[in-house]
């Protein structure tokens, strides 16, 4: 695209896209260790994640005021409008994604001192990979604005739901096996909703992206494969 | 080339444009023109200086036929009659497709005057019609209360805004069916084009309106159309929301957006 006439306009935009980009790693990171944290129980880890996600909060915070500045501004029409809306709404979600990491290694806390078995965490380490690649293709279909790519990213959010349906199955099987791994796995469920919720976000990142390179909404229906509400466990007496 | 224009839910066309032609002079100002204005629509035109878009509006009410050495080929239906036909009348026409100009023309007179001596050239009214037609036109242009006590002061007395507002309430004055607005704000302050704008989408209700402005915000604010005008060609003719959230074609994006080299 080429430039504005007036240059202070375009070093605003791409003030508000680096700000994004700086987010959007900040994301994977606390995505990252935070997931790292939980299958090695590391409390510093977690502590490390809660207190580096207020500075990707500060950065929203930035980040949100630019674009109002630049709508206040420029009234941007057209493109520029539609880059400034979904810098917006990216990050926002981005925001969330790092509450969500966060959200994590607090449950790593309070897992403080639990028993482990690698066994229970396997699956929402496996999907929390899931997770954190949907968000890694999405940040690169941003940068790269392919709306193909989003697309991709946007059909496969129904794997991560289907995963995290069948591992709800499994946690609930655990504990009827035995009581004593229901404080374990009632918090690992809660870490792979969370994990499933990041999911969804890099899932509305993909929408924007398909908004700003388009000017048109992703209508169709995504297949939702969560069907954790309506899953029922049966209980055997052995 | 030319994005066509959709009709999704077929409105009326008060005026259809066809493969209109301008020459100033050997000069073509505008080349191959087809575009729809809707009835009782407002319809925007866009585009850097030059582009044809004042000549576009100047054809709709046979503004040129007072210079010699221009004309217009091709077709212009209003209400299905071609208003480029030799046997036109044009003072018929100027009174059914008003005029607003950029700076507002007052005639030297008092205000009621103003507003009266475009009816008293079509009607023969009683005084007490004539008042309440008058009354009913500076109403209708949203001058009425501040000027309601001083009708018989010149109209050159008035502020620049409200000497716009008086020249649009004389064009309505003459029950026209379509007005054509040629950048009515680019002379007023914020406040008044607010006051013009608002005007505009009452009028609405009654009239089709075509503007041109160089205001991209106020095209996007004001209309329900826009067209996106180039070098005397037209680039592109779509909703406003489309226009000004996805335009389809690079050119517009361009203008709109400020990157136009």
């Amino acid at each position: 695209m080429s430039e504005h006439i007036v240059t202070r306009y375009d070093d605003e935009l791409k003030d508000v896209q680096r700000r994004i980009a700086e987010m959007g790693g900040m994301a994977e990171r606390l995505v990252d260790l935070s997931v790292r944290a939980l299958t090695r129980l590391d409390t510093t880890m977690a502590n490390s994640v809660i207190a580096d996600d207020r500075r990707l909060d500060q950065v929203q915070r930035e980040c949100e005021e630019l674009a109002i500045m630049i709508i206040a501004r420029r009234q941007p029409m057209a493109l520029d409008l539609r880059e400034v809306i979904g810098a917006m709404r990216i990050s926002n979600d981005l925001e969330r994604i790092g509450d969500l990491a966060k959200n994590i290694a607090k449950r790593v806390l309070a897992l403080d001192g639990q028993f482990q078995s690698k066994r229970f965490i396997t699956g929402v380490e496996h999907m929390a990979e899931l997770s954190l690649a949907q968000l890694k293709d999405v940040l690169d279909a941003y940068a790269a604005r392919d709306v193909n790519q989003a697309f991709e990213v946007w059909r496969r959010d129904a794997d991560i739901d289907s995963m995290y349906t069948s591992l709800f199955r499994e946690l609930l099987t655990y504990m009827m096996e035995d009581p004593r791994n229901i404080t374990l796995c009632t918090h690992l469920l809660f870490c792979a909703k969370n994990i499933e919720r990041i999911g969804d976000h890099a899932t509305n990142i993909a929408e924007t992206v398909h908004y700003v390179v388009t000017g048109e909404a992703l209508t169709q229906d995504r297949p939702k494969q969560d069907e954790s509400s309506v899953t029922s466990v049966s209980y055997e007496t052995r | 080339m030319m994005q066509t224009a959709v009709a999704p839910n077929a409105l009326p066309e008060k005026i259809s444009i066809k493969n209109l032609k301008f020459f100033y002079g050997e000069n073509l100002a505008l080349k191959s023109i087809n575009l729809p204005l809707y009835e009782k629509k407002v319809t925007a035109f866009i585009g850097p200086s030059g582009c044809g878009k004042s000549t576009l509006l100047r054809v709709l009410n046979r503004m040129y036929d007072l210079y010699p050495k221009q004309h217009a080929e091709g077709e212009v239906l209003f209400d299905g009659g071609n208003i480029l036909a030799p046997g036109q009348d044009l003072n018929l026409l100027r009174a059914r497709i008003g005029m607003v100009f950029q700076k507002p023309t007052p005639f030297p007179m008092s205000i009621y005057d103003n507003i009266a001596f475009g009816i008293r050239l079509y009607e023969n009214l009683s005084r007490s019609e004539m008042d309440e037609r008058v009354e009913a036109a500076l109403t209708r242009g949203a001058l009425w209360n501040e000027v309601k006590d001083k009708l018989n002061s010149s109209g050159l007395s008035l502020s620049g805004g409200q000497q716009q507002r008086l020249c649009i309430a004389r064009s309505i004055a003459v029950r026209p069916e379509v007005v054509l607005f040629d950048e009515p704000c680019s002379a007023l302050d914020p406040i008044s084009t607010s006051k013009i704008e608002e005007l505009i989408d009452e009028l609405t209700a009654d009239y089709t309106i075509a503007i041109v402005t160089h205001n991209m915000q106020q095209a996007a604010r004001v209309s329900d159309y826009t067209a996106f005008m180039y070098l005397g060609e037209l680039i592109e003719f779509d909703e406003t929301s489309k226009i000004f959230t996805a335009p389809g074609d690079k050119r517009t994006q361009d203008y709109i957006t400020g990157r136009f080299g």
